[in-house]
């Protein structure tokens, strides 16, 4: 093409800083990008760099646009939709990409710089750690920078750049912390970030088919954190009660509408003192809301105790919650079941588990009672080979066969399969209890730390004159699994929770400080909504604080700091003062049609404009004599006075 | 010709020792022809309290120029040859033991006038050299113990010929910033050097010159240069001047907070000897190259050949506000 003509190299100096920023503006959405997509971008970024250092052309317009097409058909096949977070950056990062491709002068970087802040910023619409925040920071430090070295001359130093950028930073930062502070926050937004539901957090699901999963223990994220108002139960009665699955078809266990039946909350007779204490709750996109066994009272909205005692709510828990909560550790459930109630509890298929049933009905036949044959079945566990192993083998179609007689390798949720289908076999109702068992003490933050690795399944047994009876068939085959957590019962653990197996203690305070730091900022920089708000500004001696009167302190702060902010870059940057004299010889410069060279002095400036201007040399002397008496000499009306007479006669000419 | 009819219509006070510097000027110009800037600039070095140093060849008119300036304005005047094997006693004097009284007298050496020429300055080792620059900026000199003070005014006009480099002790930075300005005289142009030839023996006109001035009016003229006005943009010009020494990549050691105060002084001197009625742009130009060539050390890959075309650099990337 003859029209194509290559670069002229001029952007080589600004290009590799407006790249940086883009590469560390799409950095953060990498791990979530599809890969054509950051391929793409790393394509683009280093063709363009390419096209300026060898001073080709750039692509021609068709190109362009058949490459726009293809990538956004692109990102629509990916995700079959353009609407969402995903498919959001996905966009935003082609259009830098392809942004880069038509890149010709200082604005389209410019255009580009934007293009990196939207990305940074949407970066924390998926996840906003800790670290996401020094991250951002150092982002938009790089993208000022960046836009310095775009917008700047040339030949300002680096460090005078860095050092520009960083200050714009700061400038900045105060406003953001009161806006942040003061913004009213609203109890449930009206606006959703539409969450990815593709990326599945680890945690309990709904259903429990032993043999299928082997590997929930191995996950050391955290599931929630407590923080116990005074003392602390020992770690075998921490039992975090979560959902409870009472449905067995043979393979798997799931739950029934926690809702339907009775509320039960006062079938419970607490026994004892009651434990408070305070849990932060990571999202899990499930209802379930955990609590220690047995939950008595929460102060978590539209939450609601189900007809199995488990707590749940009526949306999914897709933010991070934090309640209080009392338990009573001890506890008596005055249910009167039923008969259809006992017999659906007792429900087994026939067909499955044959080998099971026989043997139930068998040891509960030389049982004495129901209680001997529980603690039969769980000296079964204790005595004979049972091995405890987070490892455990396949199972087939009948699992439970296979594990109590075959096998016999399993966690947690083979043994409360297998004990609760052994009870039901033998006519004793009986269910499963899911959630979460033990926890680690963080001595740092002063809270308990409960990962899903303590995802533990355990058994509740209905027995006449008791009600609903805990039990573990866990901790009778390994009781180390219930006395000191997961890591201690596993010989092989190590590389599990790796901060606890790390034989260096300075490790584990390390993981633990970090821990601390998380909690807090979990605490006080992700939760600060309308509870934390009220008691901050209550703190600082607001009373009554409404939305009115933070959005009036909001606007009040906020312009003050904007007032201290100029009033700072006045003193800073003072420019010059203009004074009347300046702008008259502004006006004879303009009118002269001259020039006026940097560091040419108005003396030189006359005798140049004695020549090359309309002028003549007298009234040019005279413009000069008076503009330097009344712009550099002590105040002077009278040479001000004729330096306006002269220029208003040069505009006359 | 305004300025004489000032000179009859007011010959008392203030005004009379103003005209008293403008004659000097005139009578100068007459002395060492062509060279009004420099003149100029030496006055306002003189204005400023400050002290000169000359850098050029031999047989420019350094001498003269430094004569005539200590016989225009009536200063006493002497010259002190620098070679190598010259002793700092020669240059403050020493104390001879007079037999008669049995008692030690001082001989005050030639530093004790008001104008000295220090000619060849380079020439000398560092150790008389630094006796001379001691009092320079101290306007005092120890010997045996005993501190006297100079006399006031006190310039030293120090040469110095840039082509020597052998046997020669050339100044140190430090010892360069001692100096407020550094001035080159240059070849005259030819009407000047034809005019030099054929006119009176510049000698003999250095004879018939008449004094205009005296110590104390002296002193009044560098009071008053001192007090020119320095508007708010100029203050602005000069800092600007300051920081684009320090940020350009052509110079590796911009002007210190003494340089700038350096500049301002003899930019408010230049101003006055030009009768300006502050400081105006033109005065920080006219002194930068004399005042900041010398206080400035140039990267080593610069393209800029002399201090002077550094410093015109410096000047053209400046915008004057």
């Amino acid at each position: 093409m003859a029209r194509a003509r290559g670069t002229d190299g001029s952007l080589l100096g600004s290009l590799p800083w407006t790249l940086a920023a883009c590469v560390f503006s799409v950095a953060p959405h990498v791990q979530f990008l599809p890969v054509w997509i950051s391929t793409a971008f790393l394509f683009c970024g280093a063709w363009r760099y390419l096209i300026e250092r060898r001073r080709r052309p750039l692509p021609s317009t068709w190109l362009r646009i058949l490459l726009a097409l293809a990538c956004f058909l692109g990102v629509l096949s990916t995700y079959s939709t353009i609407s969402g977070v995903g498919p959001g950056s996905a966009l935003l990062t082609i259009m830098a990409a392809l942004k880069l491709l038509e890149t010709r002068a200082r604005r389209d970087q410019f255009v580009l710089l934007f293009i990196a802040i939207f990305l940074v910023m949407s970066s924390l619409l998926r996840e906003q750690y800790l670290w996401s925040l020094p991250y951002l920071l150092a982002a938009v430090f790089l993208i000022m920078t960046a836009w310095l070295r775009v917008s700047a001359v040339a030949t300002q130093p680096t460090r005078r750049s860095f050092a520009t950028g960083g200050r714009l930073v700061l400038y900045a930062a105060p406003l953001a912390i009161a806006m942040w502070i003061l913004f009213p926050r609203i109890a449930t937004p009206f606006w959703a970030v539409p969450m990815d539901t593709g990326t599945a957090t680890s945690g309990l699901s709904d259903s429990m088919s032993p043999g299928d999963i082997s590997s929930l223990s191995l996950s050391n994220a955290v599931a929630f954190r407590a923080t116990f108002e005074d003392n602390i139960p020992e770690q075998r009665d921490r039992y975090w009660r979560g959902l409870v699955l009472t449905i067995f078809n043979g393979r798997t266990w799931t739950s029934n509408d926690p809702f339907a039946g009775p509320r039960v909350h006062e079938q419970v007779a607490p026994i004892g003192d009651p434990v408070a204490y305070q849990i932060t709750l990571e999202p899990t996109r499930q209802q379930w809301v955990f609590a220690l066994d047995m939950p008595w009272s929460w102060t978590l909205p539209r939450t609601f105790m189900g007809p199995q005692q488990q707590l749940a709510r009526a949306r999914p828990i897709d933010q991070r919650i934090s309640y209080d909560a009392m338990s009573y550790l001890n506890y008596r459930t005055d249910v009167d079941l039923t008969d259809y109630a006992r017999s659906w509890y007792a429900r087994v298929p026939e067909q499955s588990n044959t080998r099971t049933q026989a043997l139930a009905r068998e040891m509960r036949a030389s049982a004495a009672s129901d209680a001997a044959y529980i603690q039969a079945v769980l000296s079964k566990f204790h005595e004979e080979e049972y091995f405890y192993t987070l490892g455990p083998p396949p199972l087939g179609s009948n699992p439970v066969d296979r594990f109590l007689f075959d096998t016999r390798r399993g966690f947690c949720e083979h043994y409360a399969s297998a004990f609760a289908i052994l009870m039901r076999a033998a006519g004793i109702p009986a269910r499963v209890v899911l959630g979460y068992q033990g926890g680690e003490m963080n001595p740092v933050g002063g809270h308990m730390i409960v990962r899903q690795s303590d995802a533990h399944a355990w058994n509740e047994v209905w027995l006449d004159g008791i009600g609903w009876y805990r039990v573990d068939p866990t901790a009778a085959v390994a009781p180390d699994r219930i006395e000191s957590g997961v890591s201690g019962s596993l010989l092989d653990g190590a590389g599990l929770a790796w901060g606890l197996s790390a034989s260096a203690a300075f490790l584990h305070r390390l993981t633990m400080t970090w821990d601390a730091m998380n909690a807090k900022w979990n605490e006080w920089v992700l939760g600060y909504g309308p509870e934390n708000q009220k008691r901050f500004m209550e703190w600082i001696g607001m009373d009554d604080p409404g939305w009115r009167k933070m959005m009036l302190t909001l606007i009040a702060v906020v312009a003050a700091l904007l007032v201290m902010i100029s009033g700072l870059l006045a003193l800073r940057y003072r420019s010059p003062k203009t004074d009347r004299a300046a702008i008259l010889y502004k006006r004879f410069v303009n009118k002269a049609g001259i020039e006026l060279r940097t560091g040419e002095t108005p003396v030189v400036f006359a005798r140049r404009a004695a020549s090359e201007s309309p002028f003549p040399a007298e009234l040019i002397d005279e413009i000069t004599s008076t503009y330097l008496n009344a712009r550099y000499g002590p105040a002077d009306p009278i040479a001000m006075r004729r330096l306006e007479s002269a220029v208003a006669a040069v505009h006359r000419q | 010709m305004q300025r004489r009819s000032t000179l009859e219509t007011l010959p008392i006070g203030k005004d009379a020792t103003r005209a008293a510097l403008d004659k000097a000027r005139e009578t100068l110009g007459t002395i060492i022809l062509g060279k009004d800037g420099q003149i100029a600039l030496a006055l306002a070095c003189l204005l400023a309290r400050g002290h000169l140093l000359i850098e050029d060849l031999p047989g420019l008119g350094k001498t003269m120029l430094a004569q005539a300036l200590a016989r225009v304005l009536g200063l006493s005047f002497r010259r002190i040859q620098f070679t190598s094997d010259l002793l700092p006693a020669d240059i403050v004097g020493v104390s001879v033991f007079r037999q008669e009284t049995g008692q030690f007298e001082f001989q005050p050496g030639p530093v004790f006038s008001q104008l000295i020429l220090a000619d060849e300055v380079n020439r000398a080792t560092p150790k008389a050299q630094s006796a001379l620059l001691e009092a320079m900026e101290e306007y005092q000199v120890s010997v045996d113990g005993n501190t006297r003070l100079l006399p006031d005014p006190f310039f030293v006009v120090a040469t110095q010929n840039p082509a020597d480099q052998i046997g020669t002790f050339p100044l140190p930075e430090s010892q360069l910033d001692r100096f407020l300005m550094r001035l080159e005289l240059g070849y005259p142009n030819e009407e000047n050097e034809r005019e030099l030839i054929i006119g009176e023996d510049r000698r003999a006109m250095l004879e018939d010159v008449e004094s205009v001035a005296t110590p104390e009016a002296l002193q009044a003229l560098q009071k008053s240069a001192a007090n020119v006005h320095m508007s708010d943009p100029l203050v602005d010009y000069v800092q600007a001047l300051v920081r684009q020494t320090r940020e350009s990549p052509d110079i590796d050691i911009g002007l210190s907070p003494r340089g700038a105060l350096a500049l301002v002084a003899a930019a408010k001197a230049h101003a006055f000897v030009e009768h300006h009625s502050g400081v105006y742009p033109d005065d920080i130009q006219a002194v930068f190259a004399a005042t900041a060539g010398h206080r400035l050390k140039p990267a080593g890959n610069t393209t800029y050949r002399s201090a002077a075309e550094l410093c015109q650099h410096v000047l053209d990337s400046v915008a004057i506000p």
